[in-house]
């Protein structure tokens, strides 16, 4: 008797635990707040064979677009909120606008801008995953090809 | 009435004297203030009671001795590493300790899952969807990298000047 009535007071309080910590993990999931978006910017080459150590970690992501040269020109973080807008200059005269649109199923949204002065080169709407990040490449530089490596957290 | 059920559940325990001084006296004083919880009690004490005459005139009767020898034997019977085990998994699972473990691991789980340490919440390196992408009359390819899951959007100039989408990235980005 006594057993049934500690058993059922404990499983009362967990029940309780858990709505609370199952509120917690659904509210960190529904409400971020903004979105770190992380630009880098690469200068791709095929001069030498140098490759920036502080591209390390993108080594494996870098490789299969066949340069020679991966060289580190800009790493910029900023905080956009949602519906925001975030400006990152690129070298060369161009700018990125990355606009968050959304955040379902652990996935972001971002609306992606490149101009160039005041012409655009290029507008898209782009889902990543939480945390990823995809790449946009091409436009010349300098005598390379210019990489940008764009990535978002929500946070 | 809840207090009622409260009461019932407990007469048993008291009558044991499992109780604390405090819950004691919570239901000796409820026994004593209510009819139907009175007559419970009394019910309760008359089946102990029963029971008690029961096995004071049938105890004797009892052969212990082959009993106690069983429990002898066993006390000094060396134990297998497999019979320990199973003791202590049969220990471990004991009702009081899956009640504390069951949400325990669930919350785990959903504290493991707020953290994105959990596998199945998928790969952080999955593909990213292209929803919509206007190059502005420039040539553009969408590749996918499998062996990293990385999405690349590549822009490109038209070697012979043409002005289309491309269908074979491979082919029409020089660089890839």
């Amino acid at each position: 008797m006594r057993l049934l009535k500690t058993l059922r007071n404990r499983l009362r309080l967990f029940s309780l635990i858990l709505v609370l910590v199952a509120g917690w993990v659904g509210a960190a999931e529904k409400n971020p707040q903004s979105v770190q978006v992380r630009i880098r910017t690469i200068l791709a080459g095929s001069k030498s064979d140098e490759f920036d150590p502080k591209l390390k970690d993108m080594e494996r992501q870098l490789k299969p677009l066949k340069y020679r040269s991966y060289r580190s020109l800009k790493d910029d973080t900023q905080s956009v909120p949602w519906q925001g807008t975030g400006s990152f200059d690129i070298p060369g005269g161009r700018s990125l606008t990355v606009a968050p649109q959304e955040f379902q199923n652990n996935r972001v949204s971002l609306k992606v801008r490149l101009t160039e002065g005041a012409k655009p080169e290029l507008d898209t709407t782009v889902g990543i995953q939480n945390k990823g990040n995809f790449i946009l490449g091409g436009p010349p530089h300098e005598g390379g090809t210019l990489v940008l490596s764009i990535s978002a957290t929500a946070q | 009435m809840r207090d009622c059920e409260n009461i019932r559940e407990s007469i048993g325990s008291w009558l044991d004297g499992e109780l604390s001084a405090a819950e004691s006296e919570s239901v000796r004083s409820h026994l004593a203030s209510c009819t139907d919880c009175g007559e419970a009690q009394r019910r309760l004490e008359r089946m102990h009671l029963a029971l008690k005459a029961a096995l004071t005139s049938q105890a004797p009767q009892i052969e212990f001795t082959s009993f106690w020898r069983g429990v002898e034997r066993r006390i000094n019977e060396k134990r297998t590493w497999y019979e320990d085990l199973l003791d202590g998994s049969r220990r471990l699972f004991t009702a009081p300790r899956v009640a504390w473990m069951v949400p325990a691991v669930i919350g785990l789980l959903l504290v493991l899952i707020s953290m994105d340490f959990v596998p199945f919440r998928g790969s952080r390196n999955s593909f990213a969807s292209v929803e919509s992408i206007d190059a502005y009359g420039r040539s553009v390819a969408l590749l996918r990298q499998p062996e990293t899951r990385t999405t690349v959007i590549w822009l490109y100039q038209d070697q012979e000047g043409e002005n289309e989408t491309a269908e074979d990235p491979a082919k029409s980005a020089p660089t890839f």
